[in-house]
């Protein structure tokens, strides 16, 4: 017999236990969703298209849903019209957990029981039954843990490798906590099922339910340090649990959203380590090193430009380099530091510690640590004017937020999602479109006449909108302005997201384009700090951070 | 729905820092725009659908002038017992959409997203809530909600409820199909009457509410009538009465006002002429903002919607002498409610009895409902010999456009169901 999957806290496991069933809980990261974007639709939960493609592949022969929300409700019509399962089951779970509710769900349970019973040919075994109720394991020491929508297996393995402190998984059907209880002795099955009915619905309440009181205490545990929220992207209940958290909870707290593919994965690479970072300082330490000709360098690897700064021990800038980083990181990285080590007029050798940030951190050999460009950015701008408490780096491939304490230390960020709109990507696009070089593009817009919106937030929409723009012989300062507007607007979002504070510092090549940091400053309301080091003060930090390693 | 939108671009702007002048506002230009409908009302319409016109901005003005008599409702949440107890229900898809139609929803959008909510939330809910907690929206008497064919409603209306601090109620509907259900819904549309006694002081009495379910009845009767008569009429369409029909269908379902829409709907049937051009039938919510939609289906002779699904999605079969069953039946035997085929099928017969000679599947932002039953609703409806269209897009949020594809989409279907006809 094959395994019966599961996906919802709900699912009476211990029932299809009891009838001889191997339960699993169906948690794999598919590479793609080609038949489940071919099936239903693109824009359904990522989760939903994964329990697609899992089953489409052939994995799972055996599922029992329940109706969590409209995907999974989807995608049990889908399964079922694609007939081709062994055993589909989809178990209507009321939403709230009254008596009503309860004897409701004992129906349901019972009914079940008659239908996977008729389908494995063997009947209900009470022994196995109570056997199946296990305690659930809980983290009591110092700890992080992950909350939220469910996390795909892979996701979850790489945040417990990232993170300093033992993580738990206390998202969706994760957090199940059936087996507190055992069941009563008796033999009456329907007694059996109605004491049953109400252990499921004592559970901790899925945001799917009317009542979530009960969901404080997940974020109350004991020796709990920090809380990763993960959103899963088109499932929309957790965002209204994170909006809560984030104002109520005095604890450091990241929010991440993948979509349920591997591969959205490794893009939160640098949002976990920067958050490792945030938990524990002693991880961006490093060993000591020994001081000797006193030079110290940081080399930030962007997606679009490598930077290198080096710095003498009385921290002082020697010098600063920015070269495009070409095809690849290492090579980028090994090319920029050369020039910086030749301007300078000094050997490789005489560089006591060398620390590497940036997306391409992780592929330049030779350095002595690795930093995410949050912390660093941080820590430059502090460096470079120690009363900024807000760092907007508009980068090419994603934007970030980062809000610091006095210190200069990391206390909140954020970062754009998998998507070009608000980046620098996005606006070297619209250059394209529009013919003209980047710089004169920072130019433009200064001296708009007609206040042009651009509605679509989709880079490839918002392009077809500025070529119908042209197309109308609008000019370019307007469309330029329209275009500032709308990366004004998202970059405005993350700085509320973050809760921004003044004095508001902006960093990256993006600080260069007169016309977007006029349109931020009207938007924001303020004034932003443009150090004449702006571009360089990732690579700066990373060299900061690199001198700290000597003393 | 062709709001002052100057007055939308200032409510737009003075929403973050003054809500209640933005509030004022809002209100001017919607009395502004309901007294361009008494006056100069959109003469192609059928004299029904101006009156119509009316009726749905004047609802949609009562939670704005007098908050503390309304109740915030999902647009399914049967709303005789409000009635009943004197309370004004409006819905959230309905207001979204008539702030979109005044121009004002990208802050309130991007104020929900602010805060935490997510980007891919249903736009409707998301601009509601972006309005609710920019300050621009009063706080209602109460709220009453159900997870009936939506589960975005299970956050959204909790969130409102917090933060309005007014009490709310919600209705649970299983999704069988099925007498225990039935009585199930029943009993807790009894829990919702002594709500709403309490929160009003008002008392619901019986007999009244037999009356009331009597006239839905009449009003549901009424409107399959016409819409099997409009088989073979032509009746001129824009974008936003068929989704009045379904809205106020829905709300407004158990008033006076409504029963005299659809009387009114019979009598202008006759004077109709013979039908012309394509006609389609539209599943879930209509883009009204869009221009490519607007070219495609606006007064159109060669393509016109003959109907909604929103304005059809229960069937008239109840008893008013059991009124709290007659209204859980609605739920329950809802069109949208259980299997997404459930849902199809009902859009088969409805487009059918309208005489439609295809439908579109509009795929709105955020709805997994329909997004996740579109491919089957393709296979189904092509089976029944309806061709089916599906169309990507926002009913709400303007930022989720596409207006090239729409257009393409929609002038194709059109040259192919001509096609088919030669």
């Amino acid at each position: 017999m094959n395994k019966t999957y599961y996906v919802c806290k709900y699912t009476p496991i211990e029932l299809l236990t009891a009838f001889g069933g191997e339960c699993a809980n169906m948690n794999e990261m598919p590479k793609g969703f080609e038949a489940a974007e071919q099936l239903a639709h693109p824009n359904i939960c990522g989760f939903g298209k994964a329990l697609l493609e899992e089953v489409m592949s052939g994995g799972v022969r055996e599922l029992v849903l329940v109706n969590c929300c409209d995907t999974i409700r989807s995608v049990y019509d889908v399964l079922k019209e694609w007939g081709q399962m062994d055993f589909l089951y989809l178990l209507d779970v009321l939403h709230s957990s009254g008596g009503c509710s309860r004897e409701r769900l004992t129906a349901q349970l019972e009914k079940l029981a008659k239908a996977y019973g008729a389908y494995c040919g063997r009947s209900f075994d009470a022994e196995k039954f109570r056997n199946a109720f296990l305690l659930p394991k809980r983290l009591q020491e110092p700890h992080l843990t992950v909350l939220g929508a469910r996390m795909g297996t892979e996701l979850f393995e790489m945040v417990q490798r990232v993170m300093p402190l033992p993580v738990e998984n206390a998202t969706c059907v994760n957090n199940r906590t059936v087996g507190e209880q055992s069941p009563p002795e008796t033999e009456d099955f329907h007694e059996l099922m109605e004491w049953y009915a109400g252990e499921l619905l004592r559970q901790l309440p899925c945001m799917r339910m009317t009542d979530l009181t009960g969901r404080k205490q997940i974020y109350n545990a004991p020796g709990l340090r920090g809380i990763i929220y993960h959103t899963v992207k088109f499932c929309d209940f957790y965002g209204f649990e994170y909006a809560q958290l984030k104002q109520y909870k005095d604890l450091p707290l990241l929010k991440i959203e993948s979509d349920y593919t591997v591969q959205s994965s490794g893009q939160l690479m640098t949002r976990l380590e920067a958050f490792a970072e945030r938990i524990d300082p002693e991880v961006y330490q490093g060993r000591e090193k020994k001081m000797g000709k006193g030079y110290f360098a940081g080399i930030d690897s962007g997606s679009t430009s490598t930077d290198v700064v080096i710095l003498n021990q009385k921290r002082e800038i020697v010098t600063g380099i920015i070269l495009p980083t070409g095809a690849g990181a290492a090579i980028g990285a090994e090319r920029a530091l050369e020039e910086a080590l030749k301007k300078a007029g000094i050997q490789r050798e005489d560089i006591d510690a060398l620390v590497t940030t940036g997306y391409g951190r992780g592929a330049i050999d030779g350095g002595d640590k690795s930093i995410t460009e949050i912390t660093c950015h941080a820590r430059g701008a502090h460096f470079l004017d120690p009363s900024v408490r807000t760092v907007i780096d508009i980068g090419g491939q994603d934007s970030k937020v980062i809000r610091l304490d006095e210190d200069g230390a990391v206390a909140n960020f954020v970062m754009n999602d998998k998507c070009a709109a608000g980046t620098g990507r996005f606006l070297e696009m619209m250059a394209r479109t529009m013919e003209i070089s980047m710089d004169e593009l920072g130019r433009t817009g200064l001296h708009y006449q007609e206040d042009i919106t651009i509605s679509s937030m989709c880079t490839v929409f918002a392009e077809s909108e500025v070529v119908s723009l042209v197309a109308q012989n609008k000019s370019m300062d307007d469309i330029v302005h329209g275009l500032n507007k709308a990366v004004a607007a998202k970059t405005a979002a993350l700085v509320k997201r973050v809760g921004g504070q003044e004095c508001y510092m902006m960093t990256g090549g993006v600080s260069k384009n007169q016309g977007l940091v006029r349109t931020l400053e009207e938007k924001l309301g303020t004034k932003l700090v443009i150090s004449e080091y702006a571009q360089l003060c990732g690579a700066l930090g990373a060299a900061l951070f690199a001198l700290d390693m000597a003393e | 729905m062709d709001i002052v939108e100057t007055f939308g671009s200032y409510v737009d702007k003075l929403s973050a820092d003054n809500p209640e002048r933005a509030r004022r506002l809002l209100k001017t230009g919607w009395e502004a725009q309901n007294l361009r409908f008494r006056l100069m009302p959109e003469k192609r319409l059928l004299p029904a659908d101006r009156h119509m016109a009316q009726l749905m901005m004047e609802t949609m003005l009562r939670p704005l002038k007098r908050p503390e008599d309304s109740v915030v409702v999902s647009v399914f949440t049967p709303c005789e017992l409000m009635q009943e107890v004197g309370l004004n229900p409006y819905n959230v898809e309905s207001f979204s959409c008539y702030l979109t139609g005044s121009k004002a929803e990208r802050a309130f959008l991007q104020q929900a997203e602010n805060a935490g909510i997510s980007e891919t939330l249903c736009s409707y809910h998301k601009t509601f809530i972006g309005a609710a907690q920019s300050g621009l929206l009063p706080a209602p008497k109460c709220i009453v909600y159900t997870n009936l064919t939506c589960d975005a409603n299970l956050v959204t209306f909790r969130t409102l409820s917090e933060l309005y601090q007014v009490p709310a109620f919600v209705i649970d509907v299983p999704m069988e199909q099925d007498e225990e259900n039935v009585a199930y819904v029943a009993g807790q549309l009894r829990e919702l009457a002594a709500f709403l006694e309490e929160v009003t002081g008002k008392q619901i009495l019986e007999e009244h509410l037999k009356e009331r379910l009597a006239r839905s009845r009449r009003t549901l009767e009424n409107y399959e009538k016409f819409q099997r008569l409009r088989a073979d009429k032509y009746v001129p369409a824009d974008l936003v009465t068929p989704l009045y029909s379904g809205m106020t269908n829905n709300i407004l379902l158990g008033t006076r006002e409504e029963e005299r829409y659809t009387e009114e709907l019979l009598r202008d049937i006759q004077s109709a002429g013979p039908a012309k051009g394509k006609r389609v039938y539209w599943m879930h919510t209509i883009p009204f903002w869009s221009e490519a939609v607007r070219d495609a289906l606006y007064f159109n002779e060669r393509m016109q919607i003959v109907g909604c699904e929103l304005a059809s999605v229960c069937d008239s079969d109840f008893h008013p002498q059991k009124p709290y069953e007659a209204m859980a039946r609605r739920m329950v035997y809802h069109a949208l409610n259980g299997s997404i085929f459930r849902r199809i099928d009902a859009g088969i017969r409805h487009a059918k009895e309208a005489g439609a000679d295809g439908a579109v599947w509009f795929c709105h932002w955020g709805c997994k409902h329909t997004l996740g039953g579109a491919q089957l609703a393709k296979k189904k409806f092509e089976e029944a010999g309806l061709p089916l269209l599906i169309l990507n897009g926002d009913g709400c949020d303007r930022s989720h456009g596409g207006e090239g594809q729409t257009s393409t989409r929609l002038e194709a279907f059109l040259e192919m169901l001509e096609g088919e006809k030669v």
